[in-house]
């Protein structure tokens, strides 16, 4: 039943390499900065994604006020993400940007929740994703957007920056409004043994289907 | 959202429409005996279906409760942009919106950031030391760039937003008094303003209502004291001799408003000039400066907005929490948490642990099945799965029970599709039972044991698939279930999508046909209705042992196998 290896197929290796915490890792994914990615387990990357690690907040910086205590607290985790969500192809996970006056640029840490879905070719950027939510293919979640518990992000959307999508809410358009709410069962069900996996519910089931 | 192939939608009972249906179609042969066939081409069946994730259930009436069936009741108001909680009693006042700093753009709806101004080039350089004198501040769309700069306003705090622009707009709109020679020049420019116009109509009708002696305490509540409907009724009710002359003893009727001054917009010939200049200006700054309708409808303030350089940033409106009640018994079945940012339930009764819930898919699939909303490579597009016409094809319907008893379930189904294209379906097994739904990890433990028949591990029923006729291959029988889990059940339903063409036999009339075939879009589209009837016993006061009482649910559903090919 599994879907067909994409490609050749190539000799004994297989495309993922799994991690003791079950998380599956593309070997085609171009990842950067790995010492500042955090995933929770059970997480798919796959084939084209790119995820720039490297982009930390800058931890040497010369301490000019109040704000830069702030920010030397902050761990060097520059994207974190959590258990069972799935990053399809070709994906760029980003962390936000923003230069601020006399620092130059700083980078924001990057979070995505629990049982995220994240289709192909789409833009991450956002400063939150939390969990169970659905984003189609080819959406753009702008810097520092923040993405709230079970939203469906249309395919196709681009969230403008800054965006706060409130939880259960049904993003699409360019750029991105709220265009309705989704149901009460969102989510649910899903994840058993033999069910087909519904948006927005547990991806386990989708992740171990993946090889 | 088109739902893709296989779905399964429910109808809700609450819609007439699944009852009763009149059909005047031709094709529609066999007329419905004694209980009408639910028909998913009707016009009406859209808006009685829905998928599973919209519909709840009320555990009193053991019913399924649809977005039209229950009464929305408001927990509480926030601004889905900074997540604060707006209260109730303020909401009015504020008009919607979100009153703090929260804005969004009146040329792209993004929300806007207040920004610090950069006219001072060298701003970069210089050491934010408490110079606060000449800091600007400015609201500005990171999507489309527009910024308030774009209608001339600065801010020279980046706190309390909402005041200063209110400031500025005052003082743009009431600039001209001192310069202008008459004074109607200024009240026609306010006017525009469609609050103010409102405040002032509100004042004078107050003021109407304060002399005829009526005793309407504000505009809003004029039909709300009992004097006030008492004399409308004797107005328009029977009138009895008293009353009548009651009635005629009311004075003078009520004034409407006739002057700028008490709120009445007019039209003068000394706005020709104005209209001259609008187009003119039109004329030089072309398509592109002028404000859309959607731009205008932003927000009142923008209402009279004509070109982009009068649109007024637009606060956020404000977005609802909301508990949902049974209609008929009141009950509370969907009550979220209060708190503005989580997505937690107090109370959630939704159809999909309340109901059995079937579910499609092919015997023999084609290919792999594909959810186009878990397409993961931008490479594999999905596809409506496309039905050989006359041709029958099997497909294993799997119905899960999340009831924590065993349940009956009979199926019935219209021997042909309702609709134009009549398709056969014989469901080989109608009646079965479905075992319990247990917890999560009765579930994990026993799922590699209990199934009876191990769903079809990878190889084998590639195999199978590829050869056609694998030595072990299951054949489907009649009245036996397929296979069967702990809390599932599948039977086999067999399926002759029917022709798009009416076959060969009545070809002669062919120039009839080509109408018919246009007749509606989505004829080709193979659903079939299945009415299912589900009944249990329950436990009468909890415990085990005691009397038991029996359930009974039934619904229509409509399955989606695909498109007809033509």
């Amino acid at each position: 039943m599994s879907r067909p290896a994409p490609g050749n197929r190539r000799s004994t290796k297989s495309e993922y390499i799994e991690t003791d915490t079950g998380n599956k890792i593309s070997r085609k994914a171009h990842i950067e900065g790995k010492p500042n990615i955090m995933l929770g387990g059970r997480t798919v990357i796959m084939a084209g994604v790119t995820m720039r690690g490297d982009l930390q907040r800058k931890q040497e910086r010369p301490a000019d006020g109040s704000e830069s205590a702030a920010a030397d607290k902050v761990s060097s985790t520059a994207i974190t993400i959590g258990r069972g969500t799935i990053i399809s192809t070709n994906t760029t996970i980003r962390p936000p940007m923003r230069s601020s006056r006399g620092s130059g640029p700083t980078f924001y840490p990057l979070r995505i929740g629990d049982n995220v879905f994240v289709g192909p070719g789409s833009h991450i950027s956002a400063l939150s994703v939390s969990s169970n939510v659905h984003v189609g293919a080819g959406c753009v979640l702008a810097p520092f957007s923040i993405v709230k518990e079970h939203c469906r992000i249309l395919p196709g959307t681009v969230v403008p920056p800054a965006m706060v999508v409130p939880p259960g809410s049904v993003v699409a358009g360019k750029p991105g409004r709220v265009v309705g709410e989704v149901g009460e069962g969102w989510g649910q069900g899903g994840g058993g043994e033999g069910e087909e996996w519904v948006e927005g519910g547990d991806l386990r089931a989708l992740v171990r289907k993946v090889r | 959202m088109a739902a893709p192939f296989p779905y399964t939608h429910y109808a809700c009972p609450c819609s007439s429409s699944s009852g009763p249906v009149i059909s005047k179609r031709a094709s529609q042969l066999e007329p419905d005996e004694d209980q009408e066939t639910f028909n998913p081409h009707d016009p009406r069946a859209a808006y009685s279906l829905y998928p599973l994730d919209h519909l709840l259930f009320c555990d009193e009436c053991s019913q399924i409760r649809c977005p039209k069936c229950v009464n929305d009741e408001i927990i509480n108001w926030f601004c889905p942009s900074c997540l604060f909680e707006v209260p109730s009693s303020a909401v009015r006042s504020e008009n919607n919106r979100c009153s703090r700093n929260c804005y969004n753009c009146p040329s792209c709806s993004s929300p806007l950031h207040v920004t610090q101004v950069e006219k001072q080039d060298d701003g970069m350089l210089k050491p934010g030391d408490g110079r606060t004198g000449d800091e600007a501040y400015l609201l500005f769309c990171q999507y489309c760039d527009w910024t308030t700069l774009d209608i001339g306003v600065q801010f020279s705090r980046p706190t309390k937003i909402t005041e200063q622009l209110n400031k500025a707009r005052k003082a743009r709109y009431t600039v001209q008094q001192p310069d202008s020679e008459d004074a109607d020049k200024t009240v026609s420019k306010q006017l525009r303003n469609h609050d103010d116009a409102f405040d002032r109509l509100s004042v004078f009708y107050t003021e109407q209502m304060d002399e005829t002696g009526e005793s309407g305490n504000s505009w809003g509540s004029a039909y709300g004291s009992p004097a006030n409907l008492a004399r409308i009724m004797s107005l328009y009710g029977g009138l009895t001799h008293g009353a009548l002359k009651k009635s005629r003893e009311k004075p003078q009727p009520m004034r409407e408003a006739a002057g700028e001054e008490e709120g009445l917009a007019t039209y003068s010939p000394s706005d020709q000039d104005m209209d001259e200049e609008t187009l003119q200006k039109m004329q030089t700054r072309g398509w592109d400066e002028t404000a859309s309708e959607e731009q205008a409808l932003s927000t009142p303030a923008n209402y009279g907005a004509r070109f982009k350089d009068e649109l007024w940033p637009a606060a956020t409106t404000l977005r609802t929490k909301r508990g949902k009640r049974c209609r008929t018994c009141r009950q509370f079945i969907i009550r979220p948490e209060p708190k503005s940012g989580s997505a937690r339930y107090r109370i959630r009764i939704i159809a999909h642990n309340n109901i059995p819930r079937l579910s499609l898919r092919p015997l023999h699939p084609i290919g792999p099945v594909q959810n186009p909303s878990f397409v993961m490579k931008s490479d594999h597009a999905y596809k409506d799965p496309i039905l050989q016409p006359l041709s029958a094809q099997q497909f294993v319907l799997t119905l899960r029970n999340p009831i924590f008893e065993t349940v009956k379930i009979s199926l019935a189904t219209p021997a042909t599709t309702p609709g134009r294209v009549a398709s056969r379906v014989t469901i080989l097994c109608p009646s079965f039972e479905i075992g319990p739904a247990g917890d999560v990890w009765d579930e994990a433990l026993s799922s590699s044991t209990s199934t009876i028949r191990p769903s079809d591990g990878g190889r084998s029923a590639a195999m199978a698939s590829l050869t056609g006729t694998a030595e072990g291959e299951k054949q489907p029988e009649a009245g036996k279930i397929w296979e069967k889990t702990r809390n599932s059940t599948s039977v086999i339903l067999e399926i002759v999508p029917g022709s798009l063409r009416p076959t060969s036999s009545i070809g002669l009339r062919d120039d009839e046909v080509k109408e018919t075939v246009e007749e509606a879009e989505d004829d080709d589209v193979l659903e079939i209705p299945i009415y299912v009837r589900a009944e249990w016993t329950v436990d009468v006061h909890g415990e085990k042992g005691g009397e038991k009482e029996p359930k009974e649910l039934g619904y229509w559903c409509v399955l989606g196998v695909g498109r007809i090919a033509a």
